[in-house]
């Protein structure tokens, strides 16, 4: 169950954000987008391609800024802290993840090289503790990181953003890659996660049968804004906007 | 000896020399493999702008004012950047600025260190030898300078994920950056360091060359050509640094962001 009597980890006020165009001029990606995410949750964000849920969640760590809007992180203003500590304490995989070049136990150990810190070894409790949650085995430490499967190459790029112990996780299309066991696989994964370490997921996704599966709340984005929020259970059984019922009965490949 | 008759020698020796071009020319045009256009406007810009330096050194080298000998060197340091800014298609932001304080900096502190410290004449600004060695370094900078610059502008459009993985990852825009300046560093020193191995055995270098068919003597000549190695080397070491280092900045936001691609470079 969501943590919905405490304070949110994370508050976003009317954020207002804009891309560049191709003659010079601004387009607008999303329009006064207020909400909250708390720790323990898996919030789904979904809606059709454009509508700005990658645009989000880059704010979050300040990937981008917004034009106009804040947000705030155990109510400091995220612009307040360090964009690489801020990083560290709100984890993000990427759609198009990168797995550097070494073993897999190299890609683990970037962080705390950023930081300049000591390079935990394969045996490291910690490094296991986030081979663990990502669902991997230690044997994984010493394999070349980029022969790995697609779906191995997700958990590894998890298991790296988790050994910063983040308090949040953003996760862009992270099983757009991947085939329905692994992408089922990889969910539960995230479920159990978010869970045990009492992280805020928030997953951007064009899966809606995962985010129906696994998703404690959804988002439901437009052009923009948010045309509808809650409970992902009444949400998906109940949609109110007829934008939201049109795009739950899409089939899933126009959807894309 | 009479002037005429050595110019007249030369003229005809000229003519021989740059029937090789117009014979690589034909060639290229025969076997219709290309590039006769590019050979034949670059061979005369060549012959052109030597012939016109050949007089204009002539004249620089009676110059008696330090202010027309660094306006004669910045000159030449406009050029070499128009001509590397015609060279490369991805330019980095603020590039003709980066390109020219390198420059400056770079090929200009070593031009001055080497007239000093290394050859010592008086006074220091004599053109005699101030300009022919600072062409010399600048010259042979270009090449590492454009290569530093295209490869960082190309590795930072190719590495977009990675870059941003990096981000993401906790990496300040420096770190993330880190392993393209590595690769476009290795990139602008390859020729310079292969060059320093391969001379003496490969090739005998031009300077060293020239002097002694103008009667050096070749140990002299040789002392010269180290000297100018160590410089030449240093001059690209130190502007490809400079160019990557201030370079790498423009494609970050303060605030360790990726910048927006621009649809302008």
């Amino acid at each position: 169950m969501p943590a919905t009597a405490t304070s949110p980890l994370l508050q976003l006020e009317q954020l207002t954000s804009v891309r560049p165009g191709s003659q010079g001029q601004t387009i607008p990606v999303l329009e006064g987008l207020t909400c909250s995410f708390h720790q323990g949750s898996l919030t789904a964000l979904i809606g059709p391609s454009g509508s700005g849920k990658s645009s989000l969640i880059r704010l979050i760590n300040r990937l981008d800024d917004p034009l106009q809007g804040r947000i705030l992180l155990e109510g400091l203003d995220i612009r307040e802290l360090s964009p690489p500590l801020l990083r560290q304490r709100i984890g993000m995989m990427l759609q198009k993840t990168h797995l550097f070049e070494g073993t897999v136990l190299d890609n683990l150990q970037l962080p705390f090289s950023y930081r300049k810190k000591p390079l935990p070894g394969p045996d490291d409790p910690e490094v296991i503790r986030c081979l663990t949650l990502a669902r991997l085995t230690p044997d994984f430490l010493q394999r070349d990181a980029r022969t790995l499967s697609g779906g191995q190459q997700q958990r590894v790029s998890l298991a790296r953003a988790l050994i910063s112990r983040p308090q949040a996780l953003l996760l862009d299309e992270p099983t757009s890659a991947l085939d329905r066991p692994a992408t089922d696989s990889l969910g539960q994964t995230l479920q159990e996660l978010c869970r045990s370490e009492q992280l805020a997921v928030i997953l951007v996704t064009h899966d809606l049968r995962l985010a129906e599966r696994i998703s404690d709340q959804t988002i439901y984005l437009e052009a923009g804004r948010i045309v509808e929020a809650g409970r992902t259970a009444e949400l998906f059984a109940q949609p109110q906007s007829e934008g939201l019922q049109k795009f739950l009965a899409e089939p899933e490949d126009e959807r894309h | 000896m009479s002037d005429n008759a050595l110019i007249h020698l030369d003229l005809l020796q000229l003519v021989y020399a740059y029937a090789l071009i117009l014979l690589s020319i034909s060639l290229a045009r025969f076997r219709q493999i290309g590039q006769e256009r590019q050979m034949l406007w670059a061979s005369l810009r060549m012959v052109v702008q030597l012939l016109a330096v050949g007089y204009l050194l002539q004249l620089v080298f009676t110059v008696r004012s330090p202010l027309l000998v660094i306006l004669i060197l910045l000159t030449m340091t406009g050029f070499s950047l128009q001509i590397i800014g015609s060279r490369i298609k991805q330019r980095m932001p603020g590039f003709y600025r980066i390109m020219g304080s390198s420059i400056i900096i770079g090929c200009g502190g070593v031009t001055f260190y080497f007239c000093l410290l290394v050859v010592g004449y008086t006074p220091w600004y004599d053109p005699r030898y101030l300009i022919p060695l600072a062409g010399m370094i600048i010259g042979n900078s270009m090449n590492g300078a454009s290569l530093a610059a295209e490869r960082l502008a190309a590795e930072m459009q190719q590495r977009h994920d990675e870059l941003e993985t990096a981000l993401c990852l906790g990496a300040t825009a420096r770190q993330a950056a880190e392993p393209i300046l590595r690769t476009a560093y290795k990139a602008a020193l390859i020729p310079t360091i292969n060059t320093m191995a391969a001379t003496g055995i490969v090739a005998l270098p031009g300077m060293m060359t020239g002097q002694i068919l103008s009667g050096t003597a070749p140990m002299l000549a040789v002392r010269y050509q180290i000297a100018i190695m160590c410089a030449i080397t240093a001059a690209v070491a130190i502007t490809a640094l400079l160019i990557l280092l201030q370079g790498y900045r423009g494609y970050f936001t303060p605030a360790d962001q990726l910048q927006r691609p621009h649809s302008s470079s």
